[in-house]
């Protein structure tokens, strides 16, 4: 496992290795590198297994982080591949070439966070919104209660009061400190 | 064990020769989303040449709630009550694992009892949960009487849920920290009694089902897994076990109390129709084997919950995590990942249905008969719901 | 394909004749929900106090805390109960996990039929449904806890070595332990209505969770300008209405509060909290520099006002300073608070008596306003025989000759009379000087008015309490420099009205003891004697003490007033909010002319 790590930082200039827990190591890759090490990762380290793939909108930094989760079934290891890449027109290398359900989860990146991935098929298909005009709706800028207030009505007759405010309303008015 | 094959090999995406509708040689035809073969909502874009289907699109959204996006606006505790919705048959592997991981990444150690109980509900609900997949696998042969019996039984499993926890089907029970209560008074005993019954009839279906001339014919060699698709596609649990393949996370990387527990993998040599149903009918009986073991070992006093901070604004420091547990279906996972706030900064569930009911459906369904498409959806035992969150 | 496989489906025909599973279709029989079944919701309203923990919690916002009629907020209640909107609830029970009271659980009912969707939007407990009364359903396991329920210790000198010195007893708490303490609150500020001076409590533990100090010494100073002496000394009435203490302990608030005072340094004082406004050209006068007259002093120099305050003692903190020991209220902590106060530009004329050195009516001559907080200084009598004895002497007396540093002498047995605090602190300083204490007091040790936790400490450093005893007499005892105390032993009489039961001397047990000194602290009254009587003929005063209008405005506009000797809780926190709210009023009076 060690001497692996040692040789991906060397080859493939991956950094922040870290031990999650016991079987779990996370590591960040550059994007131009990361499907030639993913493959190198499948075919040479028996990491055969793609748990699944994801992103993080890490906004704060304009950047999509994606997340690879691979599985070696002889030793028991996952690997967590992470790749930033611009938030900006994101686009990554398309690995449906290298996993078969890769393609779906590439489908829902594109659907959901907006970030494409040429070559991988019916990526522009939808996958589980279908006639959406909002922006990706798991963009950390995607807003659900406002959305949810500009579609939808409310029933009539809710309300809630604050205990707080509500006591020193009516029982201390003019005490406390100045509002 | 088959050795891991290369990929290559089982990469090719079905890739048929272009489809001319108005050649007046094919019918689409849709099945679903409201189809009882399927356990949830979603539908088969389906194409035949007669009853051969030469194409086959799936369509998922019909449960799309935005969870994982909702998560995000929650905090650590109210998201407890969310995730049981994600996977409606099996909850409980949603609330066990959202609850270690945020315990993992809160550095919250689980008294014994809890892990017992736990694990103790996870097998429950898988005996459930199968007992509910027998009945949707026999009736979509066109056995309606297993159906009545399995669910049956299915609900007096439900009902010591009920009674443990408080709820039938969304328990909230496992609750980051431990759990929210412990066995009630007599409730062993009729738990037993219940496994007793189920063991029985069990046997019954496997004489009325499994040995049944037109289930045989119908479900030997339908949707056929190789060896060689496994890893490529993802393949997990009963459907890579029956393609000889001796993985369960529960022997592989145990969680809970399962390293105390004595089990064997099942396995069977080809992942077909019949004989992913065989595996979980032996699942079946291992299951209650194994609530028979836990009913037997487990601690009946000591704490059942962590010391907890106040959840009211509970911050997790910054981290993330991976975490996993072999549902019926296979590995059912949970990657978290927190920021320091109260609230969660991604989680992403990993359902073992992403896979087998999207990529490999598509593959295995070109060449079947529409007649058994229904049982080869069945036979994959997916819960669309944990596809799209 | 073998003949077994044909024949064996056929099997399914052995259960042809078999009692179906499901019930027969007439009369369909209700089937009743699991003993701890999560039904609909019952809200013991009586229990409930109002704190709204079920709202927050509440992920599906179906929980609205809503005004109820026949409630009203008062004391540890806010009169608001939880109205659920089961259009929305998911039966998650997280709400039932949380009440703090206790008042909240779910039934076992699971069956409700209705026309009006609106009905499903109700109060629970307040309104009349067919599962009132039931006794299944879910309620929290008692061993399951979503806060913690017991509070974090503050370390204490052990009583063997508190006792040998007076060096502060509570050490403070440190941050990690602070902070874990800071996160036990639920933040529903039912504490802020019963603080008499409704600091902002849940606000200021907030900023210890976020490690904020500044930001929270901003916040306490915001109605209270004696944080670091309420820290340690406050009566704390706000953890007695705290909600978390219903099933757990109380959220230790006081010892927050000091835990924030501890943390900032009094150098950065001046950088982070506010500064005086211009000035006004208005002067006003304060009378007593004690924590009501110093109250006042700080809020109305942050106004701009020029502000004197005469004191007759030589250093100021009245009470604080010269009542409570320094084992419970060390002069830094005291110092700290009061100098930031005269750092604003407060004029203190020490040793200054009014009536001896300054007429009063020149004062309300001479100012725009005058505050009034001279305290209760004079003991109260025991009105037993022999009270004059040269070995009987008051508890004041006592904690002031100690606070001067001079030696009181008391001998090696003291006998204190009372079971308030002062009691408790001049038992606990005649310890700390080496006698052994016997603590009398006429009812039991439930009824004393002290703190608990005095009480407690008082006992942990060896004082003796006798309870349900009454002195009689002070004798002379055979040594001239000793006394024999007569008391009798009390029987509890039950009120017949519902009061409270009162003692009754039993004149057939009487006992005789002898003690070097017998300190009485049965109480205080206050001298108003520096008030000219064509003044004091104006005001209403009653039982030697104010009755203030609004804003503590007494009939004669400039006269404000505050303070033990103007109110019924006589405790620090009690004046200080007088000084503040004298202080707003005397601003108000001076900027419009209006009265309270």
């Amino acid at each position: 496992m060690n001497s692996m790590l040692e040789r991906l930082s060397k080859e493939f200039r991956v950094t922040d290795i870290t031990e999650r827990h016991p079987g779990l190591t996370t590591l960040t890759a550059d994007k131009d590198v990361a499907e030639t090490l993913l493959r190198e990762l499948r075919d040479r380290e028996g990491y055969t297994h793609l748990n699944f793939m994801t992103a993080i909108d890490y906004i704060e930094r304009g950047v999509f982080t994606l997340v690879y989760m691979l599985h070696n079934y002889a030793t028991k290891s996952t690997l967590s591949v992470h790749v930033n890449i611009d938030r900006v027109n994101a686009e990554m290398t398309s690995i449906h070439t290298l996993w078969a359900q890769a393609w779906t989860y590439q489908r829902e990146l594109r659907e959901l966070w907006g970030i494409n991935f040429p070559g991988s098929p019916r990526v522009e298909e939808d996958f589980c919104l279908e006639g959406w005009e909002e922006i990706p709706p798991m963009r950390r800028e995607f807003d659900t209660v406002e959305y949810c207030e500009r579609t939808f009505t409310s029933r009539e007759g809710r309300g809630t009061v604050n205990p707080r405010e509500h006591m020193a309303e009516i029982i201390f008015p003019n005490r406390g400190g100045d509002k | 064990m088959p050795q891991p094959p290369t990929h290559s090999s089982s990469l090719d995406m079905a890739q048929p020769e272009p489809i001319d509708l108005s050649s007046g040689k094919y019918v689409k035809l849709w099945q679903g989303p409201q189809h009882p073969g399927i356990t949830g909502n979603m539908s088969l874009e389906l194409t035949l040449c007669g009853d051969e289907i030469v194409e086959c699109k799936t369509h998922v959204g019909y449960l799309h709630r935005g969870f994982e996006k909702f998560m995000e606006r929650r905090t650590y505790i109210q998201n407890f009550t969310v995730v049981c919705r994600i996977a409606v048959p099996e909850p409980t592997f949603n609330e066990y694992l959202y609850s270690a991981a945020i315990e993992e990444l809160a550095g919250i150690e689980v008294p014994e009892r809890a892990n017992w109980l736990r694990a103790l509900n996870l097998e429950m609900m898988r005996l459930a949960s199968f007992l509910m997949w027998t009945g949707g696998m026999s009736g979509a042969f066109g056995l309606y009487t297993v159906p009545n019996w399995t669910l049956t039984y299915r609900d007096y499993i439900l009902d010591l849920f009920e009674e443990l926890t408080g709820a039938r089907i969304y328990h909230m029970y496992i609750v980051p920290g431990g759990v929210r209560n412990v066995l009630p008074d007599g409730w062993k005993a009729r738990a037993l009694e219940i496994l007793k019954g189920t063991e029985k009839m069990m046997r019954e279906v496997d004489r009325v089902m499994m040995n049944n001339a037109v289930f045989k014919a119908r479900s030997k060699g339908l949707g056929l897994i190789p060896p060689d698709m496994v890893d490529p596609y993802g393949i997990v649990g009963p459907n890579a076990r029956a393609a000889g393949f001796k993985r369960d996370l529960r022997k592989d990387e145990p969680y809970l109390v399962y390293d105390q527990l004595d089990f064997e993998v099942v396995t069977a040599t080809a992942s077909d129709a019949y004989e992913r149903a065989w595996v979980r009918q032996q699942e079946i009986f291992q299951c209650i084997n194994l609530i028979r073991q836990m009913l037997e070992r487990m601690p009946d006093s000591g704490p059942f919950q962590a010391q907890m901070p106040n959840v009211l604004h509970w911050k997790i420091p910054p981290g993330e995590t991976y975490l996993k547990a072999e549902c019926t279906r296979g590995e059912y996972g949970y990657y978290v990942v927190t920021d320091g706030s109260e609230y969660v900064r991604r989680v992403h569930v990993r359902g073992p249905s992403y896979t087998h009911a999207i990529a490999v459906m598509e593959r295995l369904a070109v060449g079947t008969n529409i007649a058994d498409i229904a049982g080869l959806m069945v036979s994959l035992h997916t819960y669309p719901p944990e596809i799209e969150r | 394909m073998s003949l077994k496989d044909l024949i064996s489906p056929f099997f399914v025909w052995q259960r042809a004749f078999e009692k179906p599973y499901t019930v027969g279709l007439k009369p369909i029989v209700e089937r009743p929900g699991a003993p701890a079944y999560r039904g609909f919701h019952i809200n013991m309203s009586d229990d409930c106090v109002g704190c709204g923990s079920c709202f927050t919690i509440c992920q599906n916002h179906a929980i609205d805390m809503v005004k109820v009629d026949g409630l009203e907020a008062h004391g540890g209640d806010s009169g608001l109960r939880p109205r659920f909107d089961y259009g929305r609830c998911c039966w998650c029970g997280l709400c039932v996990d949380i009440c703090t009271a206790g008042s909240l659980r779910m039934t076992n009912e699971y069956a409700w039929f209705t026309t009006n969707p609106d009905d499903f939007r109700f109060v629970a407990g307040m309104e009349n449904k067919s599962w009132d009364g039931r006794t299944g359903g879910y309620h929290r396991h008692p061993d399951y806890h979503l806060f913690p329920p017991k509070r974090i210790e503050m370390e204490m000198l052990a009583p063997e070595e508190s006792v040998a010195s007076f060096t502060e007893v509570a050490k403070g708490y440190t941050e990690e332990q602070a902070k874990l303490e800071a996160d036990r609150c639920v933040e529903c500020g039912i504490c802020v209505a019963t603080c008499p001076a409704h600091m902002d409590v849940p606000d200021y533990i907030h900023s210890i969770r976020d490690g904020d100090y500044e930001k929270g010494l901003q916040l306490m100073y915001r109605t209270n300008p004696f944080p670091a002496t309420c820290g340690r000394i406050c009566t704390r009435r706000c953890e007695s209405v705290c909600p978390v203490g219903i099933q757990g302990e109380p959220v230790a608030i006081r010892w927050l509060k000091r835990f924030i005072v501890d943390q900032v340094a009094e150098a950065d004082y001046a950088r982070i909290l506010p500064n005086v406004e211009a000035d006004t050209g208005k002067r006003i006068a304060i009378v007593g520099a004690g924590p009501g007259g110093l109250s006042a002093a700080y809020y109305l120099r942050l106004k701009g006002h020029a502000v004197e305050v005469f004191e007759s003692q030589a250093q100021a903190g009245g009470m604080l300073r010269y009542g409570v020991p320094s084992y419970r209220l060390p002069d830094p902590a005291l110092d700290k608070d009061i100098e930031h106060i005269r750092s604003l530009g407060v004029e203190i004329h020490f040793n200054h008596s009014i009536g001896r050195d300054t007429a009063f009516s020149d004062l309300l001559d001479n100012y725009d306003a005058v505050f009034v907080s001279t305290g209760l200084n004079v003991p109260s009598q025991m009105r037993i025989q022999g009270e004059d004895h040269p070995r009987v002497m008051d508890g004041l007396k006592l904690l002031d000759d100690v606070a001067n540093g001079k030696d009181p002498q008391i001998g090696t047995s003291v006998a204190v009379i009372g079971g308030g605090n002062v009691a408790m602190d001049a038992a606990r300083v005649s310890r700390r000087l080496g006698a052994e204490v016997t603590v009398l007091y006429r009812r039991r040790i439930e009824d004393m008015p002290a703190d608990t936790e005095e009480i407690h400490e008082a006992q942990a450093e060896g004082c003796i309490f006798v309870t349900q005893a009454i002195p009689v007499e002070a004798l002379n005892a055979a040594q001239s420099d000793q006394v024999t105390l007569k008391w009798g032993e009390a029987e509890m009489l039950q009120d017949p009205k519902g009061g409270r039961p009162r003692p009754v001397l039993q004149e057939e047990r009487m006992h005789l003891d002898t003690f070097d000194t017998v300190v009485s602290a049965i109480g205080q009254g206050s001298n108003l004697d520096y008030i000219p009587t064509e003044i004091s003929d104006q005001l209403q005063i009653k039982w030697g003490k104010f009755i203030p209008g609004d804003y503590q405005q007494m009939v004669l506009n400039k006269l404000f007033v505050g303070g033990d000797v103007a109110n019924a809780t006589a405790d620090a926190i009690s004046a200080i909010e007088d000084g503040h709210h004298a202080a707003r009023g005397i601003h108000r009076f001076l900027d419009t002319g209006q009265r309270g």
